[in-house]
């Protein structure tokens, strides 16, 4: 009797484990209809289709560029709304829907394209920009682009609430619009804000409502490629195709936006699963040795360098208001960055998809110095140790490190953000290593990520020697990094030289339009920096995509993607 | 019992408001705010951060934040997330039935695979099949839930291409069709699977040896004694009192259901309470985090109270007033 109750259990067991197995495989059928379904689309070619283009990181779903703030969010903008005007291969404006007119880089006409019309059948007019900018300018508005508008006449009193309207607006027709700024500037048009907003659509809707409202989180709409047709917060967005797109219909009939944690990335690729994404270096030789994915790769606009405290700033005053002495002397940074096999690190933790560095400056943009007029501080440990003995770092005390010209002991106190990469510590265990075998003496602080910015903008007694990153943007101007009066010049280095360059490069008196002259003012600039190294520039960073071999008529550059109405997959 | 109930809730009004306090301070005791940490210089500039801040209160001293957070959160006014720029009570409606389908999906998997497996185990102890599901338990109870997770994405999603690796639906599908709430389903089986094989364990064990200490007890052997059949003593003496302690679990698994699984849901791209409690910290995005903790805070006092009260029920030897 026993036995048989036994067996009842183990039936039960049996029951339960085939249902579920059951449910499994119903769906699974269901799974390969799906799949038929697909390669029969596939069988077509070139027209039609769907694309899966996966992130590796939830959107906020803030989608509108007037309040999108992480490059998730921005990636899906980019399917759906086109900006008025574009960016060549040296990130140099193009006229895109807008074309422009300017004598004195101070008044500029802008012309728009005429029946370029919204996914909601609104035609685009000048007046959508000017309820762009309108909005922006709001005193209400909560979103991070007023520094995109304020340069124009009149926006600051609009904003005050002094007038109705921003005086340096003058909409001519529907089709023409005059921008006057307040002075004449090289890059008054890359800075100003190109991104029109549909005014049906956004009808009745306070401005400080917006950033969360219907038209940005679940019903955005624009005048690009592909129309939002349905959003799964923090999931995935589905696009259609735009029949009416000004640039022609779009090839591909749909592009279903995917999030896919890290961890999954390969995996998704390696099955055809997902068509194109963002590849993080270090996986990077995995994707490549795929049948099925092509690894594609453009130039990218950021850096990484390691940057010394040099000082101390006060925002209030806008100024260095003490000087550090530790890293001073110049001769001690050539010294440490003679040390740092550069090569070798961005091999081994960046899977070689990076290359040298030598200024600030990424090699794509336009302004940037060929590395013949710079230093390129080769991999040198001699140079390094003959620098630092003439710089009076000797060994005077024979543990085997150096002390500093005075005898006192002297350590490198270096730190790096922790955010839970394991590559990180090790990556930058190694950069210590460097520094240890010229005989400087290094210790290494993982602080969390943070916690590490904070410590960096408050210059923290703690923080000496840190490393960190930057991006780049078309805007050749780096004043905001690098000019002794900004929070975000983080080594706080001054140099009168250095601003006065920076200033020139901007003044429309000393460079006017000539494009030659102003790129000639960078290049000095950067041969200063290079000279000075207020921070050892180590690598700019390859931008790099999976992409599945069944895509086609996608190309990249430094500035981004080709407009996605040209893509196309086939099988 | 009323009155009992009514006690125990006016006594978590101060223990809910101690643990505000704490979460408040360490919260905002945390390096950095939702404004800082890795900049785009493309993207913003220090003054529209410094704005931003000075619009969220960051720049007050502690006490005054609080005060105003409070005043505001007995209100019903949860505050609005500095991240998604939305009322923080509809970004967490938005997540909550995601989170709660698989809450209570990897609570029925949970069940059934315990109760089938405990009862099993405990009638026939120290025999090859418990030993097996024994064996079976610890190393569902051993394997951390993201190496589980991860391995169930490559072996059932990448190689046996069973189910879905990332995400709550197909978003191909209409809403409310049969289709439909079938992908929901195969989405939500494998993160629920990987959820509920960290349970399972605890409860078959739990069962397994209540069972076997139930079956030594006098009341039993009388049965027994009596010819009652063997089917009858443990599917319904045994059993009865077997549950007992489970109840205890149950206060706990409210608080599962509701505050989701941070870990499955990241690794499943499984857009829940938990996912929105991991990214709302690395953002610092305050009012997320402190709405969510004082949800998970009230939800773990308010299931103990369930679980005592439920006892009064099954056992009426425990009196509650």
């Amino acid at each position: 009797m026993g036995n048989k109750k036994s067996f009842y259990w183990l039936a039960a067991m049996m029951l339960i484990m085939t249902l579920f197995m059951a449910a499994c495989s119903g769906s699974d059928d269901e799974a390969n209809a799906t799949d038929d379904e697909k390669a029969e689309e596939k069988g077509k070619a070139k027209e039609g289709g769907t694309l899966v283009y996966a992130l590796d990181a939830a959107p906020e779903g803030l989608f509108h560029w007037n309040w999108y703030g992480i490059v998730t969010d921005a990636e899906v903008l980019g399917l759906f709304d086109d900006n008025l005007i574009t960016f060549d291969e040296e990130l140099k404006p193009q006229p895109n829907i807008a074309s422009w007119e300017t004598e004195d880089n101070k008044v500029f006409t802008f012309k728009f394209k005429e029946g370029v019309k919204w996914h909601n059948g609104d035609e685009l007019t000048v007046h959508d920009w000017v309820f762009s900018l309108e909005t922006i300018a709001h005193p209400d508005y909560d979103g991070p682009r007023y520094s995109n508008v304020q340069t124009i006449e009149g926006a600051e009193a609009y904003r005050k609430g002094e007038a109705d309207s921003i005086s340096g607006i003058e909409v001519i027709n529907d089709y023409e619009i005059k921008i006057t700024f307040d002075k004449a500037r090289v890059n008054n048009l890359l800075n100003l804000w190109t991104y029109p907003m549909n005014r049906t659509a956004f009808e009745g809707i306070e401005v400080a409502d917006m950033g969360g409202s219907d038209p940005v989180r679940r019903t955005p709409i624009g005048t690009g490629p592909f129309k939002v047709s349905k959003i799964v917060p923090g999931e995935s967005v589905e696009l259609v195709a735009n029949e009416n797109y000004w640039q022609g219909k779009p090839k591909l009939d749909k592009i279903i936006v995917k999030v896919v944690d890290a961890t999954a990335v390969t995996g998704a690729l390696q099955n055809g699963e997902i068509d194109i994404v963002s590849v993080h270096p270090t996986i990077g030789a995995d994707v490549e040795a795929m049948d099925n994915v092509e690894l594609m790769t453009a130039p990218g606009l950021s850096y990484y360098y390691v940057g010394f405290k040099l000082g101390v700033f006060d925002n209030d005053k806008k100024q260095v208001v003490e000087k550090k002495e530790k890293y001073a002397n110049k001769q001690l940074r050539q010294a440490m960055m003679h040390a740092i096999n550069r090569e070798e690190w961005i091999k081994a933790f960046f899977g070689g998809y990076g290359d040298v560095v030598n200024r600030p400056v990424p090699s794509a943009h336009w302004i940037a110095a060929d590395n013949d007029k710079l230093n390129t501080y080769p991999y040198d440990p001699e140079k390094a140790k003959s620098l630092l003995d003439e710089a009076g770092y000797v060994d005077t005390n024979g543990d085997g490190f150096r002390e500093d010209p005075n005898g006192d002991e002297f350590v490198v106190n270096f730190s790096h953000y922790a955010t839970g990469n394991p590559t990180f510590e090790s990556r930058a265990k190694a950069l210590t290593q460097y520094w240890e075998e010229v005989g400087l003496k290094t210790t290494l602080e993982m602080i969390e990520v943070n916690q590490y910015y904070d410590m960096i903008e408050k210059d923290n007694e703690n923080m000496e020697v840190f490393f960190g990153g930057w991006s780049y943007g078309a805007d050749p101007d780096p004043s905001a990094l690098w000019k002794s009066d900004q929070l975000w010049n983080y080594p706080r280095w001054v140099n009168q030289e250095s601003d006065k360059l920076l200033d020139d490069a901007l003044d429309v008196e000393v460079v006017g339009t000539d494009e030659a002259k102003r790129k000639e003012l960078y290049v000095k600039w950067q041969q200063l920096v290079n000279e000075e190294l207020p921070m050892l520039f180590i690598t700019e960073l390859q931008e790099i995509y999976g992409v599945n071999k069944r895509v086609g008529g996608l190309t990249m550059d430094v500035s981004g993607m080709n407009s996605p109405h040209e893509w196309y997959v086939t099988e | 019992m009323l009155k009992y109930t009514i006690r125990r809730i006016l006594g978590m009004i101060p223990m809910l408001l101690l643990i505000s306090i704490v979460v408040f301070s360490l919260a905002l005791s945390m390096p950095g705010d939702p404004f800082g940490g890795e900049i785009d210089p493309n993207n913003t500039d220090p003054e529209y951060i410094e704005k931003m801040r000075e619009e969220a209160g960051l720049n007050d001293p502690v006490h005054v934040q609080y005060a105003r957070w409070i005043a505001n959160f007995v209100q019903g006014d949860f505050g609005e997330s500095t991240r998604y720029k939305m009322p923080v009570s509809e970004l967490i409606a938005e997540r909550m039935p995601n989170t709660i389908f698989l809450g209570v999906t990897s609570l029925i998997i949970t069940y059934i695979l315990a109760f089938a497996m405990g009862m099993y185990a405990g009638r026939k102890p120290y025999t090859a099949g418990d030993n097996f599901i024994g064996g079976l338990n610890y190393l569902g109870l051993a394997i951390p839930s993201y190496i589980a997770g991860v391995f169930a994405i490559y072996f059932f999603s990448f190689k046996l291409g069973w189910f879905p690796f990332s995400g709550s639906i197909d978003i191909r599908l209409t809403e409310g069709t049969l289709e439909w709430y079938l992908s929901r389903l195969h989405h939500v089986f494998l993160p629920a699977v990987v959820l509920g094989a960290l349970g399972t364990a605890s409860y078959t064990q739990f069962l397994r040896n209540d069972i076997i200490e139930s079956s030594r007890k006098d009341y039993v052997r009388t049965a027994r004694a009596k010819g009652t059949p063997e089917s009858k003593i443990y599917n319904k003496h045994i059993l009865r009192n077997s549950i007992i302690p489970l109840i205890t679990f149950l206060g706990f698994d409210i608080v599962t259901l509701i505050s989701g699984a941070i870990i499955t849901e990241a690794i499943f791209t499984y857009p829940g309470i938990g996912q929105l409690f991991l990214d709302s910290i690395n953002s610092r995005d305050f009012p997320v985090i402190m709405t969510l903790t004082m949800m998970f805070s009230f939800l773990v006092l308010f299931g103990n109270m369930v679980a005592d009260l439920l006892y009064g029920i099954v056992d009426p030897r425990i009196r509650v007033d």
